[in-house]
């Protein structure tokens, strides 16, 4: 389903990032710092409207010639950004968000393990299944 | 200026009530969340203020003993279960009574010796290890050793030595958490001597 799934931290760092393995890494590592500009864009454009609407969800950041960006930020202004491979077009943005949600549940177990220090790298087992299903879901 | 002293006296006849808390109030539900994570809290603080995992163990026994000692007064205040006459009975008001009152479960009693001396207690899901995932450089700590502590201390005031330690955990891959309790010996009370 997604081919990149990455987390970044407020100050705009990554706390997670995780490709699927055939693919080139570091083409990820920089679809997604590029996308970092696109989503603070997004923010100050409609900043407003999303702090009244309690939307966080972002949207499609942008497409690429193989690839589509999506983008979603919560109120801790903590970002996840989500590759998909263009191809698989039967993706709802329905479901997007639902993935986008997912994930967000899970950051927040996460942040909620005591033994977790916030704004380390994340090493979780169960955050890894996770998104690991979701990368698998549909390949 | 009548007026104004008319206010005074008014005042001064306000007085507040303070609620009245009886240890045999009903229940006040704390959230699970709140408890999970000031849990949490304590514990890693523990670890990040002793070197190694043993050490932290050893705090975690010793507090919960702490508050085993004064948790087994207001049990027995509040639950009215009287004296028991065998272990199993002993067993049963743990498991069925106890924990269902401070921790909202109820673990199942299994796996007793043959002499009924020894048991386990198997608990589904642990109210203290939601969210909890052990780091690698963990992997000798016992989470929940506060446990041991409270059921050790309680028995304790109660005349019973036992022994109570953590034989499987789900922290650290295991399908269930089982709480091995073994006991040991009455304590017998010490008269003063010369009186029956």
């Amino acid at each position: 389903m997604a081919v990149c799934i990455a987390v970044i931290a407020k100050e705009n760092y990554p706390l997670y990032i995780r490709s699927v393995p055939t693919e080139n890494e570091l083409k990820f590592h920089y679809t997604v710092h590029t996308s970092l500009d696109v989503v603070d864009e997004k923010i100050s454009a409609m900043g407003k409207a999303l702090v009244d609407q309690r939307e966080l969800y972002l949207g499609l950041l942008y497409p690429t010639e193989d690839y589509k960006v999506y983008g979603y930020v919560t109120n801790s202004k903590v970002k996840f950004v989500m590759v998909v491979d263009s191809s698989n077009t039967a993706l709802r943005d329905n479901e997007i968000r639902s993935m986008f949600r997912k994930l967000h549940n899970s950051y927040t177990d996460i942040m909620c393990n005591p033994f977790y220090n916030p704004g380390d790298r994340i090493h979780s087992r169960a955050f890894d299944t996770m998104v690991n299903s979701m990368m698998m879901q549909v390949c | 200026m009548s007026r104004q002293g008319g206010r005074g006296t008014e005042s001064k006849k306000m007085y507040w009530y303070l609620p009245f808390i009886s240890p045999s109030a009903s229940l006040q539900l704390m959230n699970s969340e709140l408890f999970t994570l000031t849990y949490g809290a304590l514990v890693t603080q523990l670890c990040k203020d002793y070197e190694n995992d043993d050490d932290v163990n050893k705090q975690l026994d010793k507090m919960g003993y702490n508050i085993g000692v004064r948790l087994i007064e207001d049990f027995l205040a509040r639950s009215n279960v009287g004296r028991c006459h065998d272990f199993r009975e002993t067993a049963d008001v743990i498991a069925k009574i106890a924990f269902k009152m401070y921790l909202g479960i109820t673990p199942s009693i299994t796996n007793w010796s043959p002499g009924g001396d020894e048991f386990s207690l198997i608990l589904e899901n642990n109210p203290l290890v939601d969210f909890v995932e052990l780091p690698d450089n963990h992997s000798t700590l016992i989470y929940s050793n506060l446990l041991c502590g409270v059921l050790r201390g309680a028995l304790e005031m109660v005349q019973m030595a036992v022994d109570v330690k953590f034989v499987q955990d789900t922290l650290k891959g295991d399908s269930v958490t089982e709480i091995r309790m073994k006991f040991i010996r009455r304590i017998e009370d010490n008269l003063p001597a010369g009186e029956e």
